[in-house]
């Protein structure tokens, strides 16, 4: 008894220790923003003066128009300012050179613009940015959701085809949580965190840095200073492209979309547990959203949404043929 | 004959009258049809398409007797002015609408003449014309992102359907 005591005191102790050494979800949050936002001055400060680049555009009705925009200040959200209301509201993705570039990114150099929007004759790429911005909102939205004392770690989200019917994002959660499961009320108010970060209207500025500085950004956690060491063996310069909405910093595998007010319909699905991986016990959480410009009717959100609470695997193609056995972690298969 | 009131007010009289007199009327619209078998999309006023629509089904319904049939080629050699047009009548249009029994003309009505009369403007048209259509079809991009979303809710739907029939 007296031993019972005395463990519980110990393990109080150290909890209160533990907890007091590691710095709050704010801090964190505080840091990865100072950093940011001293990388950000200190690329803007390698243009002091304001050099002159030419924009030719490409697109229907705009083919050959010229546009002289400022070197390393512009972006093609600014070259889209300069055409109409409707390029600025519609476009969502910008194809520098053939190469995806994010609206808010500033150009470097000549080259030819075209601007994407949702409504094009191949919106394919522009499909998978989306779902990769809508998986980005949603690791906010986990983030900020829980209260203090418990860690999220957000892990590196598997990219999935639009066609498996839900954006996934995978998620550690804090040992104290591993027995429990969310309810409906509670993916309710992960859906109205998220409807609330689209109504501010945030815009995803991104920024290449080197590997370092993002190795700093995430000093505090371990999984994802894997990541970025992953993505920057795997890039071809050895940069990694960092995003910032509001005050959330984030690592994604490839572009976003320019804002979060381009989602409208956006709900938050399912939790499902993948059992124990090597950072804990993983959860993926899954999405559904639809951009302003194809809203749904309710009927056909309805039926979308009930698959969308299915779990999809990661890595799988979509056959016709019964699908095989539930393994996320296998490669995904060469067709 | 005794002139009453009865002939000045037209109420529910459903012949038109055009042009000088009947005889004219009849010239007029054989000129119209002889146009239209000619070049087959043609632009007039509103009434004289209505008039016309009529007498060039019935033309159609003649050529499809035949041209060894009597009466089909008197009817044909009177309504076409242009007497070139009366093989390509019996040669092309005549089969083309084999299958069909009625309706080989379409009347679309167009923006009002710029003139001082601002006469009601149509477009007629026998059916099957090489021109591209008068109402374009608006095709669903496959590729746009909500329709993918239903080409993956419909695939899986099918394969559980297989899978229920299998099992």
């Amino acid at each position: 008894m007296a031993t019972r005591t005395a463990c519980q005191v110990v393990r109080r102790r150290f909890s209160s220790a533990a907890a007091a050494l590691r710095p709050s979800p704010a801090e964190i949050r505080g840091h990865r923003n100072a950093v940011f936002s001293r990388e950000q001055e200190r690329q803007r400060a390698l243009f002091p003066r304001i050099e002159k680049i030419e924009v030719s555009l490409r697109g229907p009705g705009l083919d050959g128009t010229l546009l002289i925009m400022n070197k390393g200040m512009s972006t093609p959200l600014s070259c889209a300012r300069h055409l109409t209301e409707y390029h600025v509201n519609n476009s969502a993705l910008a194809l520098v050179d053939g190469e995806l570039w994010p609206l808010n990114r500033p150009l470097a150099d000549s080259c030819t613009l075209t601007l994407l929007t949702f409504n094009d004759s191949d919106p394919t790429l522009l499909n998978e940015a989306y779902w990769r911005s809508c998986s980005a909102l949603l690791g906010q939205v986990l983030e900020t959701a829980f209260k203090d004392d418990y860690t999220v770690e957000l892990l590196s989200t598997p990219e999935v085809p639009v066609t498996s019917g839900a954006f996934c994002c995978d998620v550690v959660l804090d040992p104290q949580l591993d027995s429990w499961t969310p309810s409906l009320e509670s993916l309710r108010s992960l859906t109205r965190g998220a409807q609330q970060l689209i109504h501010q209207n945030l815009a995803w500025e991104p920024l290449e840095v080197v590997s370092s500085v993002a190795l700093e950004v995430f000093s505090h956690s371990r999984c994802k200073q894997e990541e970025v060491e992953q993505k920057a063996s795997d890039s071809p310069k050895g940069t990694v492209m960092l995003y910032r909405c509001g005050d959330h910093v984030l690592l994604s595998g490839g572009p976003l979309v320019a804002r979060t007010g381009l989602c409208s319909q956006y709900e938050v699905t399912a939790m499902h547990s993948l059992g124990q991986g090597p950072w804990g016990h993983h959860r993926r959480t899954q999405g559904l959203s639809l951009p302003l410009q194809l809203q749904a009717h309710h009927t056909v959100w309805r039926r979308l949404r009930q698959r969308a609470e299915k779990l999809v695997e990661a890595g799988e193609k979509p056959e016709s043929t019964p699908p095989p056995s539930a393994d996320s972690a296998r490669p995904p298969a060469s067709q | 004959m005794r002139l009453t009131l009865r002939m000045l007010i037209s109420h529910g009289r459903v012949a038109r009258r055009m042009g000088l007199g009947p005889e004219s009327r009849i010239n007029m619209l054989r000129n119209i049809l002889t146009g239209l078998v000619r070049h087959e999309r043609i632009e007039t006023t509103k009434v004289r398409a209505d008039e016309v629509r009529f007498y060039a089904e019935k033309l159609i319904d003649y050529a499809k007797k035949g041209d060894t049939d009597e009466k089909a080629m008197k009817m044909a050699s009177f309504w076409l002015t242009e007497k070139d047009l009366v093989p390509k009548l019996f040669k092309v249009l005549a089969p083309r609408f084999e299958n069909h029994s009625t309706d080989y003309t379409r009347m679309a009505r167009i923006p009002n003449r710029e003139n001082l009369d601002r006469a009601q403007m149509a477009v007629l048209e026998y059916k099957g014309n090489p021109f591209p259509p008068l109402y374009p079809v608006k095709k669903e991009n496959e590729l746009t992102l909500i329709n993918q979303l239903l080409k993956g809710y419909r695939e899986e739907r099918a394969r559980a359907k297989l899978l229920a029939t299998e099992a």
